[in-house]
């Protein structure tokens, strides 16, 4: 088998690699591959900066939504229940 | 706006002793961020309503054995989580017909190797150039993506790359194998990778 994997292969398995769940041999065809890909250093880089981008673009909003002081109103009426 | 710690202290001991008035001042400041943890794991809001309502008498029952190690509120964001995962695993039966789709990767030839040639500039470059991240129609974006995930690889999302938990503890929160986290993760980030792809390029959601 080829140290160097094809583009679907690293794509298959590039959360696996960000995860640092691969083996040696995999990783190193992986990061060869990423050397010399574009695309595939561009697809696994956006996989990298996912998770910090999501985090912002869904971060706490500033309003406590309506539902909520509902939720609250039954569950206190439930405690005052004695539930 | 949460209590000072002795003010909240004080409040603790007052609704563990039975006084709801307490346990409502105590719990008012951090709903938003409650209600906010367990709508990201549910997706529907009266399915969270529904949760938080739970996560609340179950912060009340648990309240006498919080030992003060962490902040209360991230106790009881612990609490609302595991209260969203409980109602996720009730509806699981119901609504979660795992489909078969692959993850959103490729095109590539018969030998594995792209089709397309790739954009000039990465989505996350542009992204970041443009400030999108903060933008209201980006929030949207997301929350309808995560919308169309199923349930179990939603959840696993939102715990590994929102919530950081680790692999493990998400794997026996669902029942399942890390394996298997790692594969729904997997495919919940290359979706929301090709939507923001999509949206990004250009700096226009």
């Amino acid at each position: 088998m080829s140290l160097m994997p094809t583009c679907q292969s690293v794509q298959e398995r590039a959360t696996d690699y960000l995860e640092g769940q691969l083996g040696l041999r995999a990783r190193l065809g992986i990061r060869l591959h990423l050397l010399l890909c574009r695309a595939c250093h561009a697809f696994v880089d956006g996989l990298r900066h996912l998770p910090g981008f999501a985090k912002r673009a869904l971060g706490l909003p500033s309003e406590t939504p309506p539902g909520s002081h509902a939720a609250l109103e039954a569950a206190l009426r439930r405690i005052r229940a004695g539930d | 706006m949460p209590s000072p710690p002795d003010a909240e202290d004080e409040l603790i001991a007052r609704a563990v002793a039975g006084d709801a008035d307490a346990f409502e001042a105590l719990v008012k400041p951090h709903l938003g961020l409650f209600h906010h943890g367990i709508l990201r794991i549910l997706g529907d809001p009266m399915d969270a309503e529904d949760a938080l309502q739970e996560a609340l008498i179950a912060i009340h029952r648990e309240l006498p054995r919080f030992e003060g190690r962490s902040r209360f509120s991230s106790w009881g964001y612990r609490v609302c989580l595991n209260a969203a995962l409980m109602v996720r695993r009730s509806r699981v039966r119901v609504r979660e017909r795992e489909q078969r789709e692959e993850p959103a990767i490729g095109p590539f030839d018969s030998r594995g190797h792209h089709l397309e040639a790739p954009g000039a500039v990465p989505w996350h470059v542009e992204a970041e150039a443009h400030g999108l991240a903060e933008r209201r129609e980006i929030r949207e974006l997301f929350l309808q993506a995560l919308e169309t995930l199923p349930d179990g690889v939603r959840a696993v999302f939102v715990l590994k790359d929102l919530e950081d938990w680790d692999s493990e503890a998400i794997a026996r929160h669902l029942g399942i194998s890390p394996a298997a986290v790692r594969q729904r993760l997997h495919r919940a980030r290359t979706t929301l990778q090709a939507r923001l792809r999509d949206h990004c390029r250009g700096g226009r959601p």
